[in-house]
């Protein structure tokens, strides 16, 4: 059953267009990602999802019903997890629970009772009384997590909630996903992080250039480039020039330079392998590691775009 | 509710912000005590000089001519000649002819050294000088009364003893000047008294030994002695007292004068509480959960009005107690009080849509170092309004800090309510009009969040 329904969305900002005539919808219960790389316009659809600001077009619709012609009606039902850290730095955890908690209308022995629950769910029982500015990274986020669970919202939008922290702490917030979500709770998580994406999502859209690209289960996102699978190498010295030598090979389709690595993709490309390896050090270079990878959604995205999600 | 959690969070946030505490509650009860004793000395007594003067106007409601020639005529009548005889008679016309009762007031005594240095006169017509008192160009106008030549003849010349009423009118807004201009022609009029009394000792004695004429042969001594009591006239501005009035200590001035100045800070804080809010992304996330914008701002408002509200009641209990500061009546300090934290927090909530809407915290910075400064300065924070020019005087109605610590003063000298009606009035109306203006700035169609990359308007709240 359909929750949420957007519908040719669009935003600009003056000349630019941060989302361009978008689709999507997210059904009850389910873990929605969209996942693009930094100014995708991911957290920009957001923003007017979660009625923070209006659109230049389009309509969304919660439970049939416009949220851009009535946004208060949403709102009481929806959690939402900015990017940043939304908290006041020199209050302790529990007083920005009861803050958030009362700006959403709770109050007395009910509020307490969800700052305990709360607290047990984030992970940051006994640690409440500290001083917002004393956390880690990890408890600030998982904080930041709490203050829009308080309400238990039937909806939870969670915009890129693991940026910038260990990976215990990540994992701690993946986890607390899974089981907000097994509790009933939907959810719209958004990331560039691909593996989250992978490891949380039941359905997703892959958003580039304020468009959507491609979306799907992880299953048929991968479908899209069946077949294909994925050599990374690492050289002892980088040389662009290779790039179209490799590019040139039967049965290779891509070759791009992601960061410190040369991606080469293809069908069948493990049959291609001895000749890029023999290329590679043609150009008198040394490959000093290989990594062959199975078809996901990172590749999906370099299929689609020519460029990797961390670019 | 979500006002209420705003204000209790907004104060949790302060009273744990130590260097707000510090600018906002230690900064001014440090000040107070160092400027109360430092300027103990000097603030109302002989070193003003230091400072601007008093100006005066002196206003001759006499005729000289007049008043010279009926005394002549007085002398000349049988009313005088039955107590004294021909000889001595004209030995008073000439003596009398010495005897100038303008040229002691105005030279020997306003122009006197120890005089000169508190007071600077100029004489003027009547009509010209109650403009210039309502105009602020002088402090209180001297009205040497009809007849006053005569009379004064009267008095240094005759057994007689005439009613001088030498007038002083003041302004109500420059009331420590006056006083001090009240206090300086009491001053001459004691001494004017001993003079006389010194001549009618004389007198009598003569005629209780019935020495006769012998008894007026004294009579030039005696006058030539004014000018010496004239000039050894001291004015102790420390022991000035006005009917009903009571005086202002250097203490008592800057305990107010601070308390009004340093409850800006509350609106200098508040200034920069919204654009916080928003870069924190609290704000946006406050407008996710549906809290009006409207709310958030009434929010901000309550909060300063009662820090400025904790500033008044911790300044005026520590004033009270550690520097004996005698406030007066409580009901009026309170009214008093709630008005100026209404004004602050009317102004503290305009700065903080403004800042909020520019984006940046130029405006609460200039708010802070430019604008507090220079209403504490015209508002008499610094110094007292009344030794100031003129022109600084007239602009001091622009400041709010000059309104309430004008309000303070005057309940400290034991005015009533009624006579500070219309600072409570200015003060309401400052904190209505601000607060009016906060929500024409912020509550426009839409408002700038920032998105994570971009600008962009929120949706109304």
């Amino acid at each position: 059953m359909t929750l949420l329904k957007v519908e040719k969305l669009y935003k600009n900002f003056g000349a630019v267009k941060a989302v361009d005539g978008i689709s999507f919808d997210v059904k009850r219960g389910e873990v929605f990602g969209l996942l693009g790389p930094n100014g995708a316009g991911k957290s920009t659809t957001i923003s007017v999802v979660s009625t923070l600001i209006s659109p230049t077009d389009g309509d969304i619709l919660y439970e049939g019903k416009s949220i851009i012609a009535d946004p208060k009606a949403i709102r009481q039902k929806l959690g939402v997890v900015p990017q940043d850290i939304a908290l006041y730095p020199t209050l302790t955890g529990y007083e920005n629970l009861t803050f958030w908690g009362s700006i959403y209308g709770l109050k007395g022995s009910g509020l307490k009772k969800r700052i305990n629950e709360i607290s047990e769910v984030i992970g940051l029982n006994g640690r409440l009384k500290d001083r917002v500015d004393k956390y880690s990274g990890g408890m600030k986020r998982r904080l930041n997590i709490g203050a829009a669970l308080l309400h238990m919202p039937e909806l939870l939008i969670m915009d890129e909630p693991t940026v910038g922290i260990d990976p215990q702490s990540r994992n701690h917030i993946l986890d607390t996903v899974l089981e907000l979500n097994r509790q009933g709770m939907t959810i719209i998580y958004t990331s560039h992080y691909m593996e989250e994406v992978e490891f949380l999502c039941d359905r997703i859209c892959i958003m580039d250039q304020g468009r959507i690209i491609a979306s799907g289960s992880q299953e048929e996102l991968v479908e899209l480039i069946k077949g294909e699978t994925q050599v990374n190498l690492r050289l002892d010295r980088m040389d662009k020039n290779i790039l179209e030598t490799l590019r040139s090979i039967k049965g290779v389709s891509r070759a791009e330079l992601i960061q410190d690595e040369i991606a080469v993709s293809g069908e069948n490309i493990d049959m291609a392998l001895g000749e890029i390896i023999s290329q590679v050090t043609g150009h008198g270079r040394r490959i000093s590691s290989i990594d062959v990878k199975k078809p996901n959604l990172e590749a999906v995205f370099l299929h689609l775009t020519g460029k990797a999600l961390r670019d | 509710m979500k006002v209420i959690s705003i204000i209790i969070k907004d104060l949790k946030t302060i009273l744990s912000d130590k260097k707000a505490m510090a600018i906002i509650l230690a900064m001014p009860l440090i000040l107070m005590v160092i400027l109360s004793f430092a300027l103990k000395g000097t603030f109302m007594g002989g070193e003003i000089g230091n400072m601007s003067k008093v100006n005066i106007a002196v206003v001759k409601q006499y005729d000289k001519d007049m008043d010279v020639k009926s005394f002549d005529n007085m002398l000349k009548s049988g009313l005088l000649s039955q107590g004294i005889g021909k000889e001595a008679a004209e030995e008073l016309r000439v003596s009398g002819a010495d005897v100038e009762p303008e040229k002691m007031f105005l030279e020997d005594f306003l122009e006197s050294e120890e005089v000169a240095k508190i007071i600077d006169f100029r004489i003027e017509e009547e009509s010209r000088a109650y403009d210039l008192l309502d105009e602020g160009e002088v402090s209180a106008v001297v009205l040497l009364p009809p007849k006053f030549i005569y009379d004064m003849k009267i008095n240094l010349l005759t057994p007689f003893r005439n009613k001088v009423n030498i007038g002083v009118l003041t302004h109500p807004d420059r009331s420590i000047n006056g006083q001090i201009v009240q206090a300086i022609i009491e001053a001459y009029s004691d001494a004017m008294s001993s003079v006389v009394i010194g001549k009618n000792v004389l007198i009598e004695a003569a005629m209780a030994y019935e020495l006769g004429d012998n008894g007026f042969s004294g009579m030039k001594e005696v006058m030539e002695g004014i000018s010496n009591a004239i000039g050894n006239i001291r004015v102790n501005l420390d022991d000035i007292v006005v009917e009903g009035r009571r005086n202002i200590s250097s203490a008592d001035y800057y305990a107010a004068a601070m308390l009004t100045m340093f409850i800006l800070f509350a609106a200098g804080h508040g200034g920069r509480m919204l654009l916080e809010e928003k870069d924190n992304i609290t704000y946006q996330r406050m407008i996710i959960a549906g809290t009006p914008r409207l709310g958030i701002l009434a929010g901000k408002f309550f909060t300063v009005f009662l820090i400025a509200l904790l500033q008044v009641i911790v300044m005026i209990t520590f004033s009270t107690y550690a520097l004996k500061v005698r406030w007066g009546n409580l009901y009026p300090i309170i009214l008093i009080s709630v008005s100026a934290a209404f004004a602050v927090a009317g102004i503290g909530i305009a700065v903080a849509a403004a800042t909020y809407r520019a984006g940046n915290y130029k405006m609460a910075g200039i708010f802070e170092t430019a604008i507090i400064q220079t209403m504490a300065l015209l508002g008499g924070s610094f110094f007292p309004i009344d030794i100031m020019p003129v022109m600084f005087r007239k602009l001091s109605v622009l400041s709010l800090n000059g309104i309430a610590l004008k309000a303070y003063l005057k309940i400290m000298m034991g005015y009533g309510t009624a006579d500070i009606i219309s600072h409570i009035a200015a003060l309401t109306g400052i904190g209505a009009l601000f607060a009016a203006l906060a929500v024409l700035i912020l509550g426009g169609k839409g408002e700038t969040a920032d998105v994570k990359y971009n600008k962009a308007k929120t949706v109304k709240a």
